[in-house]
């Protein structure tokens, strides 16, 4: 299946594109790590902050792999492989973190007082 | 075993090598011999090495455990020491999961499942046998505390902080159990991997996912589960050895670590485990009652659908092995909740085994003996086993010998069963040697009453109040006669085993010899001569329905036709493309287990060189594996394998 | 396993001896990744589960991080992340001159990143008494950022050895010297990456104490020339002297060790915000 370049839907965009795309997406990439940066700095209530952070964190994540390792344009297999670790790792990281965030399982009291 | 002798090998001109190849990138080319065993990258003599390995560890597991019932056999029993008693039982669990169930579990899916779904070989020959070779550095560096003044590891399977900090186990046996464990790790997710991409990409034409053998279903869910549980313990190892070597703080309280930290991180992974040793059998069970009920399997997408279930689930149980440690009622009641979930699924598939029995004509051979005990067996373990899915009941019977019935009913009574089971059954495919019918139930029968003896009064004594792991008990606790006919079954299991082995062992130098498709079998592999020719199939096969082989039985015409067409089309391309073999896993593995053993067992200041060493030739070995090439070879195949 | 002909054009997308399409090697690797997954799941959580839960005396982060240094080798490794990309997409057409540009940018990064992280270990430890073991917080953050930071020399390694193999010539017995010129070229390419750096480094200090660009480069002469003759020597020990044998049909090995880049990449985009941002929030 050779690539024709004119008529290619966006699947499969003529190549020049593909090399400014990624440059693009770099500089998208930079300009989001800069607000992170600052974003710590805001006068905002932790809470906002941190959503700030997770959802930036995540929409350079998605960039990534959706566009620099070519999900995007790959099989869908490929993208639910890779899913199903992603799912795994954070589900089981979120209930480590509820687990060992639940009052009842606190001691009464602690050797380290 | 016999390789194909009459295949003529040669080198196309295209293909050859460069006219000068370095010294180093020697092609091995043995057939027969101790180099073609340390460079083969035949999935079929792989699986064979793994089973000889894991054969060999089930007896040293085996006779662990004589000691174990011997020691405990009467009460005040001096013959082991306590301490010798705690690497017993240690080394019997971590041998019997590590380096007997699992590497017999990876020697079936080696052998058999890329001749179920007509592949000629596994995506990754060389990282196949890279995994054989790293899993056999993991058991030897294992098992190097019996040689060391250190002695084995002593911490129990499950390795629980602070028991394994280096301030209460200050030597290096501990050591070796983390590095052993590390070097299986690596082993078994390399296999995995390859495993999974064979069977997603390797599969013959018409071969769709639902028509996948289910034995084929449960090799890609344990592999899955493999590559996904193994990282977890991975890391709990990593942190309880930067304890230990380096002096940080995981599991220090003192310096606010928790300790119960490693009991999550090593449940995490090894509640997945324990589907890991079970689904396979599953699997082995799911070819044996249709081929000797001739009968279809009963439901098979609901089968399939229920492993993969059992697999998922399998991730969110864990801490049903925690439910005393303290977690709080929400926590607690969430994973009690999951593990009965879980018994769902696994009820389905021994519903669909009954549905597969009833109204078949049963053939009752030594494999149908051994998988029928299984669905038996592993029901009994799957009552204890949801006995302790609710948490209130579980407070009694954790850490007593309740759990201890409990998971050798599912292990012996299923994982084993069903093991020893597809050896029988796929015996004469792999050997072209039928083993005798009576002494195959003899041992079935010995093995059968030897096992029950041992783990059935377990239940009581668990109930009863004795814990585990403890090397003796006083006389007036009401457990002396139980123990001593656990150990008297013991002595009875130990020589049906023997029996078993004996007669294994007779068949493969002196059995007699049969055709193929000895047992007039559904699925690819029995399309193939006893023993297989070193490429598989001289034509790769279309397949057109589940239980391939048996369409294509029903079909000979049809299939007749389309394999002289697929003949034609192989031999124009120049015949059957073959991998070569290659010295370079074994070595990258050589290096890995120098390297380990630096870590491990050897002192302080000579730690580090002999640590670079072993990296140094595992970095050499993977360089020239990765700069030799894989252009492989082409092969005829033979004249009357072309015509069957 | 058979080599491509050079004439049938190759769709880097589809195989069509597999059953799904996916390339081998493709599967195996994005498998990996999900196997990868798991395994700084396990470590990111442990992180989190000790600083959600510190034991009395725990060092203050915002007082030990400096969030310039680790700003600065975020963005480099980002930029190495696009550089991956680039090369990918080179080899995929064809262009091997500009794979290999874009493969040694993405070392160059990738090494930059590393050092990066050494030095900021060694600031820590040397300049704020933050340890591997004096504190459970060094404990955490240690084996984290140093077990990532051990993937990425992994992946420096690998495409150190993919951009030597580029240079692999089609007849080895021809040319039997063409793996040492090789190595003497890596080489030469460092001494170029490190005199820069300190002739920039110089630079910088002459600029903020305003002695004048003579002083610079009497100063910097020894660079200077270090500069021009690794940097002749690079070009030189490069010249391949017959066709080579790597192409087009190579690309799927490239995009495999790109994938292992790009997913290091994210890992890190994970820590970044988990370990370093989190902190002063």
């Amino acid at each position: 299946m050779s690539a024709s370049a004119s008529t290619a839907a966006h699947d499969h965009g003529p190549d020049e594109n593909k090399y400014q795309l990624y440059v693009q997406i770099a500089m998208l990439l930079a300009v989001l790590t800069g607000i992170e940066i600052v974003a710590i700095f805001f006068p905002f209530a932790p809470w906002i902050i941190v959503t700030t952070l997770v959802v930036l964190s995540v929409v350079k994540f998605l960039f990534v792999i959706f566009y620099f390792m070519h999900l995007r344009w790959d099989k869908p297999f490929c993208t639910i492989l890779f899913a199903i670790g992603l799912v795994l790792g954070g589900g089981t990281l979120w209930v480590l973190l509820l687990l060992f965030g639940a009052q009842d399982s606190f001691p009464l009291t602690s050797i380290l007082d | 075993m016999s390789m194909d002798a009459s295949v003529k090998t040669h080198f196309t001109g295209s293909e050859a090598p460069a006219p000068t190849r370095a010294a180093v990138f020697w092609r091995p080319t043995a057939k027969t011999g101790f180099v073609s065993w340390l460079t083969t990258v035949d999935h079929k003599k792989i699986g064979f090495l793994y089973g000889v390995f894991a054969l060999f560890f089930f007896l040293v597991g085996g006779f662990e455990a004589l000691l174990i019932r011997i020691q405990l056999a009467v009460p005040n029993n001096d013959f082991l020491t306590a301490q010798r008693y705690n690497e017993l039982f240690t080394m019997h669990g971590t041998t019997m999961i590590f380096l007997a169930v699992m590497p017999l579990s990876a020697a079936f899916f080696n052998y058999i499942m890329p001749l179920q779904i007509g592949a000629r070989d596994v995506a990754f020959p060389r990282l196949n046998a890279f995994s054989l070779w790293t899993f056999v550095a993991g058991a030897i560096v294992i098992n190097l505390g019996w040689f060391m003044p250190d002695g084995a590891p002593d911490g129990g399977w499950f390795g629980y902080a602070p028991l394994t900090s280096k301030q209460f186990s200050p030597d290096h046996s501990i050591d070796t159990w983390v590095m052993g464990l590390q070097l299986l790790g690596v082993a078994s997710i390399a296999a995995s991997l390859n495993f999974i991409v064979t069977i997603i990409n390797l599969r013959a034409p018409g071969m769709t996912m639902m028509r996948l053998p289910v034995f084929t279903w449960m090799t890609l869910v344990t592999a899955f589960l493999i590559v996904l549980s193994f990282p977890a313990i991975t890391i709990a190892l990593v942190e309880l050895m930067m304890d230990r070597l380096f002096g940080t703080s995981f599991f220090e309280v003192s310096n606010g670590g928790m300790p119960i930290l490693w009991q999550h991180l090593f449940w995490i992974f090894g509640h997945p485990e324990v589907y890991i040793l079970i689904l396979p059998a599953m699997g082995i069970i799911s070819e044996i009652l249709p081929t000797f009920s001739r009968k279809p399997l009963f439901g098979y997408p609901i089968v399939v659908f229920s492993g993969a279930t059992i697999g998922f689930l399998g991730f969110a149980v864990w801490s049903h092995h925690m439910f005393t440690t303290g977690m709080g009622t929400v926590a607690t009641a969430a994973f009690a909740l999951a593990t009965m979930a879980i018994a769902v699924p696994t009820g389905v598939k021994i519903f669909n085994w009954i549905g597969t029995l009833w109204g078949g004509h049963l053939m009752m051979r030594t494999p149908m003996m051994f998988a029928l005990g299984f669905v038996w067996m592993f029901m009994m373990g799957g009552f204890s086993g949801i006995m302790h899915s609710a948490a209130p009941a579980d407070a009694q019977q954790q850490d007593s010998y309740f759990v201890v019935a409990h998971f050798h009913y599912v292990l012996i009574g299923g994982s084993i069963f069903a093991l020893l089971a597809g050896i029988h059954y796929w015996f004469p495919l792999m050997f072209g040697r039928k083993v005798s019918e009576f002494w195959g139930k003899l041992s079935f029968w010995v093995i059968f009453a030897g096992f029950n003896i041992t783990f059935f009064p377990m239940h009581f004594l668990g109930l009863n109040g004795m814990p585990r792991r403890t090397f003796t008990y006083d006389e007036n606790l009401g457990w002396n006669a139980p123990n001593f006919i656990a150990t008297v079954g013991a002595m009875i299991l130990g020589l049906g085993i023997f029996v078993y082995f004996a007669v294994m062992v007779y068949t493969y130098f002196r059995g007699e010899k049969v055709k193929r498709d000895y047992w007039d079998g559904r699925t690819l592999e029995w399309s193939l001569p006893s023993p297989p020719p070193e490429y598989n199939f001289a034509v790769t096969p279309t397949v057109h329905a589940r239980d391939a082989w048996w369409y294509e039985k029903e079909h000979k015409e049809e299939i007749a036709k389309e394999k002289a067409e697929h003949a034609k089309e192989d031999a124009a391309h120049g015949g059957i493309h073959m991998p070569f073999q290659s010295i370079y896993p074994f070595v990258t593995s050589v290096g890995i287990l120098i390297g380990a053993i630096g870590v491990c067992a050897v002192d302080y200041g000579h730690k580090l060189p002999v640590a670079l060493a072993g990296g140094a030739i595992m970095l050499i070995g993977i360089y020239l594996w990765a700069m030799e090439g894989n252009e492989g070879y082409h092969i005829q195949p033979n004249e009357e394998d072309l015509k069957s | 396993m058979s080599s491509h002909a050079a004439h049938a054009p190759i769709d880097h997308h589809h195989d069509h001896t597999t059953s799904t399409g996916i390339p081998n090697k493709k599967l195996l690797m994005w498998t990996f990744l999900a196997s990868d997954c798991m395994f700084f799941g396990m470590l990111i959580a442990t992180h989190l589960v000790y600083r959600l839960h510190p034991p009395p005396g725990a060092p203050a982060a915002q007082d030990i991080f400096s969030i310039e240094l680790t700003s600065f080798s975020t963005f480099i490794l980002l930029m190495s992340s696009l550089m991956m990309a680039l090369a990918v997409n080179a080899i995929q057409k064809g262009n091997l001159k500009s794979m290999r540009w874009s493969l040694l940018t993405t070392i160059v990064f990738g090494a930059i990143f590393l050092w990066c992280q050494v030095y900021e270990f060694d600031h820590f430890v040397k300049d704020r008494n933050f340890t591997l073991t004096n504190s459970l917080f060094g404990s955490t953050f240690y084996t984290l950022t140093g077990t990532h930071g051990t993937h990425v020399a992994i992946g420096v390694l690998w495409l150190i050895m993919m951009y030597v193999r580029s240079f692999q010539p089609r007849d080895t017995a021809k040319d039997r010297t063409w793996f040492l010129r090789n190595v003497l070229h890596v080489a030469a390419v460092t001494g170029v990456v490190l005199f820069a750096m300190f002739a920039v480094l110089n630079l910088v200090h002459v600029i903020q104490a305003g002695t004048g660009l003579g002083a610079f480069f009497s100063g910097s002469i020894w660079l200077l020339v270090g500069l021009a003759v690794t940097t002749a020597a690079s070009v030189h020990f490069a010249k391949p002297r017959g066709p080579v044998a790597f192409d087009e049909s190579n690309a799927i090995d490239v995009e495999s060790m790109g994938l292992y880049w790009h997913f290091v990449d994210i890992v890190w985009i994970v820590i970044f915000t988990a370990v370093y941002l989190l902190e002063y929030v």
